[in-house]
């Protein structure tokens, strides 16, 4: 996690370059979101939640399911 | 389905208007286009010169008067570019420059009486302009701005930000020479496009490609006076009052359309080897064309 | 030709930061609310492997089916608001592992419930989402019922740009309140009736580094209490409280050719049970002319063993469980998705595979006979109203 941290520091100090807004228009593609297909990566995540022992780390969890 | 290409020609801000770009769905582009057109009609609206039902008419005719005239956001930010073109250009750019208009005829075969200038001089200096984000005030009756300098270009921008937010993601705006690409140009091919020729208006003198950003181009375009053998472009030194020996003709490419316009003008206020040295040092593509008709910059034509 | 930097030069550098001011220039980086309503559907299958005979003992070793379909609806209200529906079916059934037991030829085999499972589930999420001029700000609720379990979870969520634009700070916070009563099968249950609670919090930030790359990292703590033992197995039972946190990061590029995207994820998971898992997400996104999407993906995931659980459960013990879910293991899973639009319609098409291996893992630890394996395919067709 410290590794994480330092390699996100190092990124953010070097790494970045100042895009102006009207070159941010590659960064709006679907392809570069977060998530760019919701209903896949909700089915996703609660089907590894219900058979793996983690879960989270994408936003607040949600809602439970009794899922066995 | 793949996408249709659109290619809507219109006249608007005195001269031919086009835009091309690509989209899925008929209605959508019908509609862009509808929004589009309305866009460059409202800027025309607003701030031509001709209308007197126009803002700058009314700043204008509150010149001399006591009451300043209030502006929006959008007026107040054109105040903020013209005054950084005026600062840029070590006043060279001014936004009450064009009251010279009247003493120079260029349709006409006579040069202006030196008196006539003189006169008018006084009546010049955005220094003199008393503004802030809210309100505008000409202080001595008879000044007058005059927006034409940059409207054209920001209208480029505007009607392609328009575009875009019609869900186009490859798209040209062209405003009679002034060019604006819609999206990020990543996935599109670059658009080709022509650059005017200073003596011909329906002549290219150049092409070159165009990806991203926004073209602009300034120039003499006949516009000028021989006297005695001597020529003198319209483009006029708001501190003398008299034509600027410069360049012929200069585009730039910029991230948008006002940024390569306002480049544009201020390197056509400056003497020619001033305004050469101010190109190349900017760091933006131009092609600059001199008195002699002989092309200079740094814009890869195709 | 583009633009080159605006740094260069002292007169490009006020030119453009004086003409940006412009309304025109300003639509690019606000937060703004989907422009079209969207509608979505999409139907999943999802198979579990039958376990193994060798790793069973007799009896059925078809494990569960799960027949998915999920409903989505996002829609602008007003200038600055979205509305968005999300409604979830699922039918469960088969069976699924019992107990874990010592067989005569010394390996653990397991015991599957006897009677097949038959359940099914709704769930209704809700958000309203604000957006303003450096962000947005959402409220979620979601309803999920069973006939043996049901969840109530209020979330709130916000995001806030720097000025710049580059920079985009998150948080969210979400609480649930679940409820068992367990009426499954003929196998006895560990409760009749219980509850547990959820709560957690989430902070990010992501950071636009290039024209084409942006990065993310993220921190979350959840604290679940109550009933957290599984009612339905013979041999568990878990302690009340669980502490979890995890550290996440994900990156995104896009590389103009071959007009395509590499998303990458990663999350590191903890918790006071002993369990510990890494997780990788790759998944290449490739465009294929304007209206085709191939998405390739793969999936790595290990975690370490709870501190009670053993195959064979010792029942002398304060708290124990057989459950392979709380076992070490690998696990890795591949797909591919297929998106095609035609017009205002899409079609998606999902295949993915899962497998998981105790030699596959990063931690030591007994291999559970009941790990699992599945295939998992989804269909599914969107619509935009504009």
């Amino acid at each position: 996690m410290k590794q994480l941290t330092c390699l996100f520091v190092m990124l953010c100090l070097c790494g970045c370059e100042t895009v102006q807004p009207w070159e941010r228009g590659t960064l709006a593609k679907p392809e570069m979101q977060w998530q760019s297909d919701p209903m896949e990566s909700s089915l996703q995540a609660q089907i590894n939640a219900s058979k793996e022992a983690s879960s989270g780390g994408q936003g607040a969890a949600g809602g439970g399911c009794g899922c066995n | 389905m793949a996408a249709l290409h659109f290619d809507h020609r219109f006249r608007a801000m005195g001269g031919p208007c086009r835009l091309r770009f690509d989209c899925s769905d008929d209605a959508r582009a019908a509609r862009a286009i509808a929004a589009c057109e309305a866009e460059v009609g409202r800027l025309e609206q607003k701030y031509s010169r001709y209308l007197p039902d126009s803002l700058t008419s009314r700043i204008n005719r509150a010149a001399g008067t006591r009451t300043p005239v209030a502006v929006d956001e959008e007026t107040a930010g054109l105040l903020g570019f013209a005054d950084t073109l005026w600062q840029q250009s070590g006043g060279l750019f001014d936004l009450t420059a064009g009251i010279l208009r009247r003493a120079w005829d260029f349709k006409s075969r006579r040069l202006p009486a030196p008196e006539a200038i003189e006169a008018l001089l006084p009546l010049i200096g955005w220094d003199r302009v008393e503004w802030d984000t809210g309100a505008v005030h000409l202080p001595r009756p008879g000044m007058e701005i005059d927006f034409g300098g940059c409207v054209k270009e920001y209208a480029t921008d505007s009607a392609a930000a328009v575009l875009a937010r019609h869900g186009i993601d490859r798209g040209l705006v062209d405003l009679a020479g002034d060019m604006a690409v819609v999206g990020a140009g990543s996935v599109a091919q670059p658009w080709s496009v022509g650059i005017r020729h200073p003596r011909d208006k329906d002549r290219a003198i150049a092409h070159t490609s165009l990806a991203a950003g926004g073209l602009a181009s300034s120039g003499d375009y006949e516009r000028c006076l021989v006297v005695d053998g001597r020529r003198y472009g319209h483009i006029l030194n708001p501190v003398t009052g008299w034509p600027v020996q410069g360049l012929a003709a200069v585009s730039i490419i910029a991230g948008q359309c006002l940024v390569a316009g306002g480049s544009a003008t201020i390197a056509m206020l400056k003497p020619e080897a001033e305004a050469l040295a101010w190109l190349r040092e900017l760091g933006l593509p131009w092609l600059a064309v001199d008195a002699s008709l002989q092309s200079h910059g740094s814009i890869s034509l195709d | 030709m583009a633009a080159r930097p605006a740094e260069k030069h002292p007169a490009l550098l006020a030119l453009t930061s004086s003409a940006l001011l412009l309304p025109a220039y300003q639509g690019v980086q606000a937060d703004a609310p989907p422009q079209y309503t969207e509608l979505g559907m999409r139907y999943s299958k999802y198979e579990e492997d039958d376990t193994r005979g060798s790793k069973t003992f007799g009896g059925s070793s078809q494990r569960y089916d799960i027949d998915a379909a999920q409903f989505h609806l996002l829609a602008p209200v007003a200038d600055s608001w979205s509305v968005a529906v999300d409604v979830q079916w699922e039918d469960m059934s088969g069976a699924s592992p019992w107990f874990v037991g010592q067989s005569l030829d010394g390996g653990p085999k397991v015991v599957m419930s006897g009677a097949s499972i038959e359940d099914t589930r709704t769930e209704v999420s809700v958000t309203t989402r604000y957006f303003y001029d450096r962000g947005n700000a959402g409220v979620n609720y979601v309803r999920s019922d069973e006939d043996d379990y049901d969840s109530n979870a209020l979330a709130l969520d916000g995001a806030f740009n720097s000025a710049d634009g580059l920079t985009t700070y998150s948080g969210a916070v979400s609480y649930s309140s679940d409820n068992i009563e367990p009426t499954q099968g003929s196998v006895p249950t560990n409760t009749r009736k219980a509850d547990k609670d959820t709560s957690s919090a989430w902070v990010g930030v992501s950071r636009i580094i290039s024209k084409n790359a942006i990065v993310r990292f993220g921190l979350s703590y959840t604290y679940r209490d109550g009933f957290l033992t599984d009612p339905y197995k013979l041999h568990d039972k878990r302690p009340g409280e669980r502490n979890e946190w995890t550290a996440s990061t994900g990156y995104r590029q896009y590389f103009s050719w071959p007009d395509g995207a590499l998303q990458a994820d990663y999350r590191y998971f903890d918790d006071d049970w002993g369990v510990a898992s890494h997780t990788l997400n790759l998944s290449w996104h490739q465009n294929l002319g304007e209206s085709t999407q191939l998405i390739p993906f793969l999936r790595y995931y290990t975690q370490g063993e709870a501190d009670f659980f053993a195959n064979v459960a010792d029942l002398d013990t304060r708290y124990y469980a057989d459950d392979y879910r709380l076992s070490a293991f690998g696990a890795i899973s591949a797909g591919l998705r297929l998106r095609h639009e035609i017009g205002n319609w899409a079609i998606t098409a999902v295949g993915e595979r899962y497998e998981s291996d105790e030699s596959w893992g990063l931690y030591n630890g007994d291999e559970s006979p009941a790990l699992l394996n599945y295939w998992r395919y989804s269909f599914g067709l969107d619509y935009i109203f504009k």
